[in-house]
C-alpha cells in the first residue's frame, strides 16, 4: 500500500495512481463532455446562474443514488430499494418539516430512517447471509409499503424557504454535492472507507489481512440508505410536497448509472467519478434530447444507443491494444 | 358649498364609472399566466408522461391534429413533444426544458398531482400557458385544468344498471388498479347510488389492471363462484370486454353490463345484442386543451376549471359509433365526434 512509503512518495503517486484509476471510464469522460459542450451550445442559458442552477438540480437526486448504488456495488452488493428509500425520504421530509419536529426534526428524522433501514439491510445481508439482491426486493416492498402508509396520496409540504433553498435559484445542490464527494473522499481515508475496496474485490483475502470485511460492508450500506433518504429529502424540496411513488424509477437507473459508470458487479471494481459521471450522462441526455428536437420514439432508440457507446468506446480501445 | 357638492357628485360620478367599469375590465382580463406579451404563432409544448398506451397515442393524434389546424390558421407553428416514460422527476426536467426553451404553452398529463407544482408555477410566472388534462396537479398556477368527471362516471354508471336489472338482484364490480385515484373514484361515485337500492347486492368486486385478459382471468374464477348473477357493473377500460368474453366462454347468458368506449367492447355489445351503456374519457380532450392554450395566448378568457360533461353510448347511438370503427385501432377508443364549435361551447358553458 501507498501509506507504507514515506508521505513525499505518497505524494508523488497520487496523481498517477489516480489518473490510472480512470483509464477504463476515459471514453465516457469524454462522451460526458461532448453532451455538456452541445448542451451549452444549445441552450446558452446554461451559463447564467439560474440556468445552471435548474440543471444542477434535476442531477443532483440522481446523482446521490448513483452514489448510494455505487457503494454497494464496490463492497459486491446491490439494492433494488434504492427508489423505495428515495420516496420515504420524501414522504417522511414533507410530512415532518411543517408539523412539531420542524425542518431540524425532520432532516434528522429522514437521516436516521436513512442510516438505519440501511443498516439494517445491511446486517441481515452480512451477517445472516443472505443475497443482497433477495433482501433488497423484498425490502423494497416493506419500504415502498411504509412510505404509502405514511402518505397514501401525494401531498404533505416542505416549508417554501428550505424548497428555495435547496431548489430555487441559487447552485446551492451542486455546492453540496461538491461537500458530499469531498466527504466520499475523506471516509475512502478512514480505516472503514479503505476496507471497502478490499472487502469488495477479494474478501476473504481481505478478511485473512485484518480487514474488518463485514463492518465495511454493513457501513456502507448504512452510507447508501443515508444518501437515498438524503435524495428523498431532496426531491421532496424540489416538488414541494411528497409523492409516495415520486422513487420508483431511480431503482433502475441508479444501476445504469453506476455500470455506466464502469462499477462492476463483482465488487471491488470501479470509481466513484465513474457513477457520477454516468449519472450526469443520464441526466443530461434527456435535456440535450429535447434541445436536439427528437421526438419520444427517437429518444427511446438514441437512449439506448448512447448507453451502449458509452459503454462499448473503451471496450474497443482495450481489443485494439 | 356649491363647489363641495359638485366635488361630491363628480367623485361620485367617477366612483360609479370605476364600479361599471370593474366588471367589464375583469370580463377582458387575460386568464391566469398570461401576460400577454407572447404573440402567434406560438410554439406548443406538450409534456406526456407516458406515450405507450393506445389511449395515449390516440390523444396524441387528437393533438396533432388540432396543430395541423391552428397552423393554417396562422397560430401556431411548431409542436415540442416529450415522454417522461412514467418518471415524474424526468417530466419535472422536461417542462423545466420547456421553460428554457421559452415555448409558449404547455399542455400537461401529469405523472404525479403534488410533483410539477413548482416548475409549473415558474412556467406561470414567465407567461406560459398551462393547460393541465385528463391526470391533473393539485396547483392552482396553471392557465386551466380540463377534465370529465370520474364520480359522475361511476354514477351514472351504476344509476343505469339498477335501472337495467329492475331495481334488484346480484351484480359483480370490476375496478380498474387499487390505488389509482381514477379507479377509487369512479368506485366512490357509484356507491351513492348502490346504497339507495338495498335490493341490489354486490357479490364480488375486482380490481384489475385496464385490460382484457385480467379482467377475463378475475371475471371467469368469480363466475365459477357464482351461480347467479344479474348484472356487472365495470367501470372502465377494457374490463367490460373481458367479462362478456368470459360470459361467452362458459356458455352462460350474457347480462346488462356497463362499460367504456374500447372498440372491442363496443362491438362486443352489438355482436351479442347486448343492453348496456357506456361512457368514456374522450381522447379530444388533448385537442381542446391545445385549442383552449391558444385563445388564452389571444387574450381570450378562459376558466380555471372545464368540466366535460360524460358523452353516453347507449343502444340508441351504439350504431353510429361502430359506423366509425374503422378509423379507430382495434384496440383503441372509438370518442365522440367533436369540432371547434364543441370546444367553442364547452369554453362559454362554464
Amino acid at each position: 500500500m501507498s501509506t507504507v512509503g514515506s508521505s513525499r512518495q505518497a505524494g508523488a503517486l497520487y496523481w498517477p495512481v489516480q489518473l490510472r484509476r480512470n483509464v477504463g471510464v476515459r471514453g465516457l469522460f469524454a462522451v460526458v463532455m461532448a453532451f455538456l459542450v452541445a448542451y451549452g451550445f444549445l441552450f446558452p442559458g446554461l451559463f447564467t446562474a439560474s440556468g445552471f442552477a435548474k440543471f444542477t438540480q434535476s442531477w443532483f437526486p440522481l446523482a446521490l443514488v448513483a452514489m448510494a448504488q455505487a457503494i454497494l456495488m464496490l463492497t459486491g452488493g446491490i439494492s433494488l430499494a434504492i427508489g423505495a428509500m428515495v420516496s420515504l425520504g420524501a414522504v417522511i421530509a414533507a410530512t415532518t418539516m411543517t408539523g412539531p419536529l420542524g425542518v431540524a426534526g425532520g432532516a434528522t428524522a429522514v437521516a436516521l430512517t436513512g442510516v438505519g433501514i440501511g443498516g439494517a439491510t445491511g446486517f441481515i445481508v452480512v451477517k445472516l447471509r443472505l443475497p443482497a439482491i433477495v433482501v433488497t426486493l423484498a425490502g423494497s416492498f416493506i419500504i415502498g409499503g411504509a412510505a404509502l402508509l405514511i402518505l397514501p396520496r401525494p401531498g404533505g409540504a416542505i416549508p417554501e424557504w428550505l424548497s428555495d433553498l435547496l431548489a430555487g435559484n441559487t447552485p446551492a445542490a451542486f455546492v453540496l454535492l461538491v461537500l458530499i464527494v469531498l466527504l466520499w473522499k475523506l471516509y475512502l481515508a478512514t480505516p472503514l472507507g479503505l476496507s471497502l475496496y478490499a472487502a469488495g474485490e477479494n474478501p476473504v483475502g481481505a478478511y485473512r489481512s485484518g480487514v474488518p470485511v463485514d463492518g465495511a460492508r454493513v457501513a456502507a450500506y448504512a452510507i447508501s440508505g443515508l444518501l437515498c433518504t438524503g435524495a428523498g429529502l431532496f426531491v421532496a424540496a424540489q416538488t414541494g410536497s411528497g409523492d409516495p411513488i415520486i422513487g420508483t424509477a431511480f431503482t433502475l437507473n441508479s444501476i445504469a448509472a453506476a455500470v455506466l459508470g464502469g462499477i462492476g458487479f463483482l465488487g471491488g471494481q470501479g470509481t466513484m467519478r465513474g457513477a457520477l459521471a454516468g449519472s450526469l450522462l443520464l441526466s443530461l441526455m434527456i435535456s440535450v434530447m429535447f434541445f436536439l428536437g427528437f421526438t419520444p420514439v427517437a429518444q427511446y432508440v438514441a437512449q439506448g444507443l448512447i448507453i451502449i457507446g458509452a459503454v462499448a468506446i473503451p471496450q474497443f480501445r482495450k481489443v485494439q491494444r | 358649498m356649491t363647489k363641495s357638492s359638485f366635488f361630491a357628485s363628480a367623485s361620485a360620478l367617477c366612483l360609479g364609472l370605476l364600479l361599471s367599469l370593474g366588471p367589464a375590465s375583469q370580463a377582458n382580463a387575460a386568464a391566469k399566466c398570461i401576460k400577454g406579451d407572447r404573440k402567434a404563432p406560438y410554439t406548443i409544448g406538450w409534456a406526456n408522461i407516458y406515450s405507450v398506451p393506445t389511449w395515449m397515442k390516440q390523444t396524441q393524434g387528437t393533438i396533432e391534429a388540432e396543430i395541423e389546424t391552428l397552423k393554417k390558421q396562422g397560430l401556431v407553428d411548431k409542436l415540442v413533444v416529450t415522454d417522461a416514460q412514467g418518471d415524474a422527476n424526468v417530466q419535472i426536467q422536461q417542462i423545466q426544458s420547456m421553460i428554457d426553451s421559452d415555448v409558449d404553452a404547455i399542455i400537461l398529463i401529469a405523472g404525479s398531482s403534488t410533483a410539477p407544482a413548482r416548475v409549473l408555477a415558474a412556467a406561470c410566472a414567465k407567461g406560459i400557458a398551462i393547460i393541465n388534462f385528463d391526470s391533473l396537479v393539485d396547483t392552482d398556477q396553471v392557465t386551466a385544468k380540463v377534465n370529465t368527471d370520474s364520480a359522475q362516471w361511476g354514477d351514472q354508471a351504476a344509476k343505469f344498471l339498477i335501472d337495467a336489472i329492475g331495481g334488484k338482484g346480484k351484480i359483480l364490480v370490476l375496478n380498474g388498479p387499487a390505488g389509482v385515484s381514477v379507479s377509487d373514484d369512479r368506485r366512490k361515485g357509484a356507491d351513492a347510488a348502490l346504497k339507495a337500492h338495498p335490493e341490489v347486492t354486490v357479490v364480488a368486486e375486482t380490481n384489475t389492471p385496464y385490460n382484457v385478459a385480467p379482467a377475463q382471468e378475475a371475471v371467469t374464477s368469480l363466475l365459477f363462484a357464482n351461480s347467479e348473477i344479474d348484472g356487472i357493473l365495470s367501470l372502465g377500460g377494457a374490463l367490460s370486454a373481458g367479462a362478456v368474453l368470459a360470459l361467452d366462454k362458459q356458455g352462460r347468458e350474457q347480462v346488462p353490463i356497463t362499460g367504456e368506449n374500447a372498440r372491442q367492447f363496443l362491438e362486443l355489445w352489438k355482436e351479442k345484442g347486448l343492453k348496456s351503456w357506456a361512457t368514456m374519457q374522450p381522447n379530444w380532450l388533448g385537442a381542446f386543451a391545445t385549442y383552449t392554450a391558444v385563445q388564452a395566448l389571444e387574450g381570450k378568457d378562459v376558466p380555471a376549471f372545464v368540466k366535460i360533461p360524460l358523452p353516453v353510448i347507449d343502444n340508441s347511438n351504439i350504431d353510429q359509433y361502430l359506423a366509425r370503427a374503422a378509423d379507430f385501432p382495434a384496440d383503441g377508443y372509438i370518442y365522440s365526434p367533436y369540432d371547434e364549435d364543441l370546444f367553442k361551447k364547452l369554453l362559454a358553458e362554464q
